[in-house]
């Protein structure tokens, strides 16, 4: 990790462009796992949802709080863990008798 | 062009049929069946999208469809992965400026 | 909606997915293959250089080729395979839900599910990270490999384990220059052989360093380097800038386990083998009966391995419905589990070996 101060202005979430030093406050005000981090600061929450983010941000976590990774890393899942358009999820391929 | 046309290991790159794309109103030459995000950088273009927040400049980041960071405007639907879809001929592509339009 | 039905279905066409497909098929299930991609084989394609291990895996084969006669088994075992469908969610350790095509939702219900769907790369930050240049080794090593178009001209690599190395070297035969390597560690982390050809390239080595800031007006123009003391600080007025277009990440990956995770797999926390796992016996069954793993998704190593135990699941998947006798059944996984134990000795198989067994142990504890 670089220096923290210094870097408070670098992104951590790419997709919802959340810094450092907005994670690290996060964590100082008590969120204090992924899913809380994101609840408060969006970071994992764009469209790409947390897939590039979430192990850094659990680290960076860990490393500010002395919880370990697995402590403070998701658990469970959404569905779909995939990005999807609304109309995908609600469009069903009902009649393909091709595939029985 | 950055397309690496002689390998050592595999071999000459195989001539292909090629379709035009259009990317921000300007034509490219693509290899069909080649995913967008690779025709892009073949003719030289890395920047694929603005951020919404900081209209920063993004390209290709994982390169396998998971970090949507090279998404696009493609045919008038914004946020498509560019490195997992495949051009077709005569596709209209735009740099997508923030979260994008649908059109 | 009409529910349809299969005795087995794989989520992931890498070569764990396509290992398990081909020895689920050839032990008489019916299985249907489903992968995100256009393509099948995951990451496997772009693998040009060659493999290690004894004469059974195919060691000295290169991946493309090992691939290319999996093709061929799966199509000749008809199994049957679905691209461009991406797997959202299990339903009731039993139904996929899918979408094919981007467009239409479908459910299948397996008797069986094995999950192959690999790994994440995983990403360091530093200033200008975000800019147009800045990949995953992953990355450019399909960009040059699969598209046959280089992402850059002259390179740093940021990591020295395999993945750095090897995909260092395919830059190279690709044509691009690799200006440095840059290991924050104080040792090399690949294996020798690919270390010395990178080396012998005239390729230089920084460990103990890290990039401390990528520069660029709209790309990646140069990389700022900085050393790192014993406590992995950096060491201020160390730094030098390198001139770069492009700055590949290697720094390690993680399982994808959304999928295993959300659909209640227990998860086990495995440091060396990439974090959180879902946990899994030595037949590749997770905590859910009807769920079985292989490859990354269950402990990041490599795509030897992953084969290897994409057969151990498939057999053991299909055994479990009884399309195999106990006896097939068990002189094939002796067989694949001595492959796998192999592939996990020496120096650096030692060490997945024993954290492969921690996971293991912990099955049988708290099951």
């Amino acid at each position: 990790m670089s220096d923290e101060n210094e870097n408070r202005d670098m992104l951590i979430c790419r997709c919802e462009e959340v810094t450092l030093g907005e994670i690290l406050d996060a964590i100082d005000e008590g969120f204090v796992t992924v899913k809380d981090v994101k609840r408060a600061t969006r970071a994992g929450m764009g469209l790409c949802q947390g897939r590039s983010c979430s192990r850094t941000i659990a680290r960076i976590i860990s490393e500010r709080t002395g919880k370990s990774l697995e402590e403070v890393l998701p658990k469970s899942y959404r569905y779909p863990v995939r990005p999807e358009k609304m109309g995908a999820a609600l469009s069903r391929e009902g009649e393909d008798e091709s595939n029985n | 062009m950055n397309r690496i046309t002689d390998h050592p290991i595999l071999g000459p790159l195989e001539e292909a049929e090629m379709v035009d794309i259009i990317v921000d109103g300007q034509v490219m030459q693509a290899r069909k069946g080649e995913m967008i995000a690779a025709a892009l950088m073949a003719n030289g273009k890395n920047t694929f999208r603005k951020t919404v927040k900081r209209e920063e400049p993004r390209g290709i980041y994982c390169g396998i469809g998971r970090c949507t960071d090279c998404v696009m405007t493609v045919n008038g639907i914004p946020n498509v992965r560019t490195c997992v879809t495949e051009v077709e001929e005569g596709m209209v592509i735009q740099t997508q400026i923030g979260s994008g339009e649908w059109q | 909606m009409k529910r349809l039905k299969r005795d087995i279905v794989v989520i992931g066409s890498g070569p764990a997915g396509l290992c398990a497909a081909i020895e689920a098929a050839r032990s008489g299930a019916a299985v249907l293959l489903v992968d995100e991609n256009a393509k099948i084989g995951g990451q496997l394609f772009k693998q040009i250089h060659k493999f290690f291990g004894s004469a059974d895996h195919r060691a000295g084969v290169r991946g493309i080729d090992i691939g290319e006669q999996l093709l061929r088994q799966a199509e000749e075992l008809a199994v049957e395979v679905w691209l461009n469908c991406e797997a959202c969610g299990i339903f009731d350790e039993k139904t996929v839900w899918m979408v094919r095509d981007k467009e239409h939702s479908v459910a299948v219900e397996a008797q069986r599910i094995i999950i192959a769907t690999g790994a994440v790369e995983n990403s360091i930050n530093f200033p200008g990270w975000t800019l147009p240049g800045v990949m995953g080794a992953g990355a450019a090593q399909t960009m040059i490999n699969i598209h046959r178009v280089l992402p850059g001209h002259r390179v740093l690599m940021v990591g020295s384990g395999n993945v750095g190395v090897i995909v260092s070297y395919q830059l190279l035969q690709a044509g691009a220059t690799v200006a440095a390597i840059v290991e924050a560690a104080p040792n090399l982390g690949g294996y020798g052989v690919h270390t010395a050809k990178v080396r012998r390239a005239g390729v230089p080595f920084y460990t103990s360093h890290t990039v401390k800031e990528a520069r660029g007006n709209g790309h990646v123009e140069r990389a700022v380097l900085v050393k790192l003391d014993s406590q992995w600080n950096q060491v201020p007025g160390s730094e030098f800038e390198v001139e770069v277009d492009t700055i590949c990440i290697a720094t390690g990956l993680t399982p994808a386990v959304e999928l295993a995770f959300g659909s209640g797999c227990r998860p086990f926390n495995s440091p060396p083998l990439g974090g959180l796992v879902p946990v899994h016996d030595r037949m590749m069954k997770s905590s859910i009966d009807s769920i079985y793993i292989a490859g990354d998704v269950s402990g990041v190593e490599e795509a030897s391995t992953a084969m290897e135990e994409g057969r151990i699941a498939g057999l053991s998947a299909a055994h479990s419905l009884g399309t195999i006798t106990d006896q097939m059944f068990a002189e094939r996984l002796e067989q694949l589990q001595h492959n796998v134990d192999a592939l996990r000795s020496g120096m650096f198989g030692q060490k997945r070996r024993e954290a492969k067994d921690a996971i293991v142990r912990s099955y049988g504890v708290e099951r």
